[in-house]
């Protein structure tokens, strides 16, 4: 018995066929771009601050609460956050000249090992700000719990992250804190806010 | 949409505040127990915390002011602790829940009123004053305008803790009058009141504080005094007499009222503390035990003395007063007095065991004003820490009967034309003092007496036949060898034997006018330390924000133990005063004192003895006028509800809720911080209260933004006086 082997015959696409595949292909790219762009403008859909006084102007993600009045120069927060809601704070303090970055954190250690529950730190590190420069940075964790005394509170552990730098005789410090189960997340919504903050 | 979800929890917000509004009253009892606190005052023992003492308290300030006995929070040899622990009413129907730690901010132990502040959480991290949670308190009220069979509400704490808030109606009974200060000192009512409920709040009809329930438990002192064994604090395994036990006292009958401790609130409110620079740091306790002496009965009392002394009074006597002299006492001394009429207990007239506030030595009084004696035989026994020491008989009822009686001594000196020149009560350095009497029925030829006293010895003698008329004013007068010297002089007028009239003057000061000259060159600075406040230049105005504010002052010729006063007043209103005997040398300079941290306002010092204002001296500091405080009353809707899910009923826990103030709509609201009212978070349960009362008749928005849920807003809703309480549900649906 003898087989013949070949090649079924090739099935012939017109012209018309060809330009509607390519075109297919080129509204997938597209559409995906598209929806790339879209989360990216959605994700970042800013809010511009700006103090003159302190020379800073920033953009924070939209619908976030702006607060001024406070011990810090200015505070974001995500009110729609449930849980422990994301912040970023700046902040301001005046510094001697042998006053380091060492020094600066440890005060805030004092402070806040005071006020905060089970404040710990947990390392430093650099940071890189949007010129290029290096600041350094301090992570720690503590407990939040809401202190209305007449309801049953509900406690986070919070991440935060202070980034630090010394110009012009000043230190400035934006602080991050954010839920522990969302931080590592959410630290892309500061490294963003970093890239856009001028001082 | 957003129309439509605006719709759908305005009328949320409708339905549920109707509901709430019909159970409004107009005493609001839910308040008063709201503001109610539980105080434990404990020490650590090997890292153990152990309960030394308990009492009620009341909240005051919504940042966490409380008013409560001082006997149980004060470290004392009773209750040693210094730790003190403040449970809150999370919910009315259960014991209080643990939540902070708190501080004394002022006391005084005489009166037996403590001013606490919350100061730090449970765990003991400080609370920054601006991150406490705005906490329910109770308005004070007018305890002066309180009358005898006014409604009296008690709220506090009945059991160790074990029990919710309670509260028990009575009425005011009677009061009793002592020589600190013109009002009462005490009210009395027959309400159960039990004994750890001492240090919570007596209200009026209004609901308005206007007292202190206040007893001194024995625990400790004497050994009949109830005391309660809850703890094995000597870790041997077993509850029993081995352990330390928490004094607790017998049901209360006393009520303090609040206008003794109206000083220091308005100190603790306004963040005044004064340091009594140049006063010895401690003062000597005395070595031998409390003793009274010299007890007996007058109508009514004069400058602090008996206006007369009597043995008996007639039909319809409204006034009564018992005297007698004291020595040793300190103010953990616990005094009592029991009255007995015909051999049965009265227990209108009698004082329940209660802290000593007169200082170590003087002349005291307990009695009563514009209250009906009922005929009877009665006998007052005088209790100090659990054992009499003293009683005194007095008749009631009969006729009246013109006894010869001498009264009213007024001491001065004698002017050019032989007349009584001076204040009344305090005489300069000299070599005469004079005194001046009534005298009544008097027969002539009855033998009288008078005897003079310096320091509690005799200096003066006489003693003669009547030769005057039977009614009038008499003058007398004295010269010790060596003149008058500073101190405390007493003088007492026998008739045919009997003690018939008493007063006691103070010898200080130089002479000058009708008061003598003992303070002098009072002036204010303001510096970094006393020594340097010595060398500053003395100012009548004051820049805001100084960091102590110095008063100082020189002295001439005030002896040793003489009772002196200093009064601070802030926009004319007395924010401390304290009586002690003076305890340095006789004369000086620069007798200082100062305040710290003064807020605006203006400052008046003022210096007395004997209740006499000597000199007075007013600065202005900042505008002169204390800031306005938008919290000082408790007045607004309580706004609380729960936030659920729509699709499983369900509360939302950590979803926060955003009060916007009057002057935006929801659609206005740009996620500002000026443009919100307050905030709130729900809890595990769903639930949530915002810390702020909203103002009445003003409207309010509300907009909530959580993860996994449509965006929910509301418009313009608003309550009325008649709705303290709004309770809402609001429903989320998930998108």
């Amino acid at each position: 018995m003898e087989f013949e082997t070949g090649r079924s015959p090739a099935v012939q696409i017109t012209p018309r066929q060809r330009w509607s595949i390519a075109i297919t292909y080129l509204l997938i790219v597209a559409g995906f771009a598209l929806g790339v762009n879209q989360r990216e403008s959605t994700l970042h859909l800013a809010s511009d601050y700006s103090n003159l006084e302190a020379g800073i102007s920033a953009k924070y993600p939209a619908r976030w609460l702006l607060e001024e009045s406070g011990s810090f120069i200015f505070r974001v927060r995500d009110m729609a956050r449930r849980g422990f809601n994301t912040v970023i704070e700046v902040s301001a303090a005046p510094v001697g000249r042998d006053t380091s970055e060492r020094n600066i954190f440890d005060q805030l250690t004092l402070q806040r090992s005071q006020v905060l529950i089970d404040y710990t730190v947990l390392g430093y590190d650099d940071y890189p700000l949007a010129d290029d420069s290096l600041a350094v940075s301090m992570s720690y964790a503590f407990v939040s719990r809401d202190s209305s005394p007449f309801l049953e509170g509900v406690s986070s552990i919070v991440n935060g992250l202070d980034i630090l730098t010394i110009r012009r005789g000043q230190a400035l410090v934006v602080s991050f804190r954010a839920d522990a189960d969302i931080y590592q997340r959410e630290l892309e919504t500061l490294r963003w806010f970093v890239q856009n903050l001028e001082f | 949409m957003f129309r439509r979800c605006c719709s759908a929890i305005l009328l949320l917000l409708l339905l549920a505040v109707q509901g709430w509004t019909q159970s409004v009253t107009s005493l609001d009892i839910d308040r008063i127990k709201r503001a109610s606190v539980f105080i434990y005052q404990a020490e650590s023992v090997n890292n153990d915390l152990v309960i030394t003492c308990v009492s009620s308290g009341t909240l005051i300030s919504a940042d966490g002011l409380i008013v409560t006995n001082a006997h149980s929070v004060l470290p004392s040899r009773q209750c040693a602790g210094d730790l003190l622990i403040v449970s809150l009413n999370v919910d009315l129907s259960e014991p209080p829940i643990p939540k902070y730690r708190a501080e004394v901010f002022s006391a005084d132990e005489g009166l037996d009123i403590a001013i606490l502040r919350i100061a730090r959480e449970l765990d003991g991290r400080l609370i920054a004053r601006s991150e406490l949670p705005i906490l329910p308190f109770a308005d004070i009220g007018n305890s002066d305008e309180v009358s005898l069979d006014d409604t009296l509400i008690v709220a506090g704490f009945p059991d160790f803790g074990n029990e919710a808030v309670a509260t028990t109606r009575g009425t005011v009974t009677a009061y009793i009058s002592e020589p600190i200060g013109p009002r009462p000192s005490w009210f009395k009512t027959r309400a159960e009141i039990p004994g750890a409920m001492s240090g919570g709040g007596a209200y009026n009809s209004a609901g308005l504080l206007i007292g202190i329930p206040t007893n001194a438990p024995l625990g400790g002192i004497a050994a009949t005094a109830s005391c309660r064994y809850f703890a094995d604090t000597n870790r041997d395994g077993l509850v029993n007499a081995s352990d330390s036990c928490v004094p607790t006292g017998d049901f209360v009958s006393t009520v303090r009222p609040i206008s003794h401790a109206r000083s220091l609130i308005r100190g603790a409110r306004n963040g005044l503390t004064v340091n009594m620079v140049s006063a010895p740091a401690e003062s000597p306790l005395p070595l031998n035990p409390p003793r009274v002496s010299r007890l007996l009965f007058a109508p009514s009392v004069s400058d602090g003395a008996p206006s007369t002394v009597v043995g008996s009074l007639p039909n319809n006597t409204k006034s009564l007063f018992f005297f007698f002299d004291y020595d040793n006492m300190t103010a953990d001394t616990v005094y009592e007095l029991r009255v007995s009429r015909d051999g049965i207990p009265d227990a209108a007239f009698s004082l329940p065991p209660v802290r000593w506030s007169g200082g170590e030595n003087g002349l005291w009084y307990i009695g009563s004003r514009e209250q009906t004696w009922a005929n009877g035989a009665y006998e007052f026994t005088l209790l100090i820490n659990g054992a009499s020491v003293g009683s005194q008989r007095i008749v009631v009822g009969g006729s009246a009967v013109n006894k010869s009686q001498f009264s009213d001594i007024v001491f001065g000196t004698l002017d050019q034309s032989g007349a009584l020149v001076g204040n009344g009560s305090i005489l300069p350095l000299g070599e005469i003092a004079s005194a001046r009497f009534l005298y009544a029925n008097m027969p002539l030829g009855s033998s009288w007496s008078a005897i003079w006293y310096f320091g509690g010895v005799e200096v003066a003698r006489s003693a003669n036949l009547w030769s005057d008329a039977s009614h009038g004013a008499k003058v007398i007068r004295v010269a010790p060898n060596g003149g008058l010297l500073p101190g405390k002089y007493r003088l007492e007028l026998y008739i045919e034997g009997a003690l018939s009239a008493t007063s006691d003057f103070i010898v200080s000061g130089r002479a000058a006018g009708p008061l003598p000259e003992i303070f002098t060159r009072l002036r204010h600075v303001t510096a970094v330390s006393p020594s340097a406040a010595r060398r500053a230049t003395a100012l009548s105005s004051f820049p805001p924000s100084i960091p102590a504010l110095y008063a100082l002052f020189d002295w001439h010729l005030l002896a040793a133990g003489t009772p002196w006063t200093l009064r601070w007043l802030v926009d004319d209103q007395v924010f401390f005063e304290t009586t002690n005997p003076w305890q340095t040398v006789e004369s000086g300079a620069d007798y200082t004192v100062s305040l710290a941290n003064p807020a605006d306002g203006s400052y008046k010092l003022q210096l007395l003895v004997n209740n006499l204002k000597l000199i007075e001296q007013e600065v202005i500091v900042g505008i002169g006028q204390l800031p306005i405080d938008r919290l000082a009353r408790f007045e607004g809707t309580i706004l609380s509800g729960k936030v659920i899910d729509a699709a499983t009923g369900r509360g939302i826990p950590s979803v926060t809720i955003v009060l916007i103030g009057a002057e935006y709509t929801a659609s206005e609201f740009e996620w500002r911080e000026d443009q919100i009212y307050d905030l709130a978070t729900t809890d595990r349960n769903g639930d949530f209260q915002f810390p702020r009362p909203l103002a009445y008749d003003t409207f309010y928005s509300v907009v909530i933004e959580a993860d996994g849920f449509i965006p929910h807003a509301a418009d313009e809703f608003s309550f009325s006086a008649a709705q303290p309480y709004a309770d809402i549900e609001i429903a989320m649906v998930h998108g």
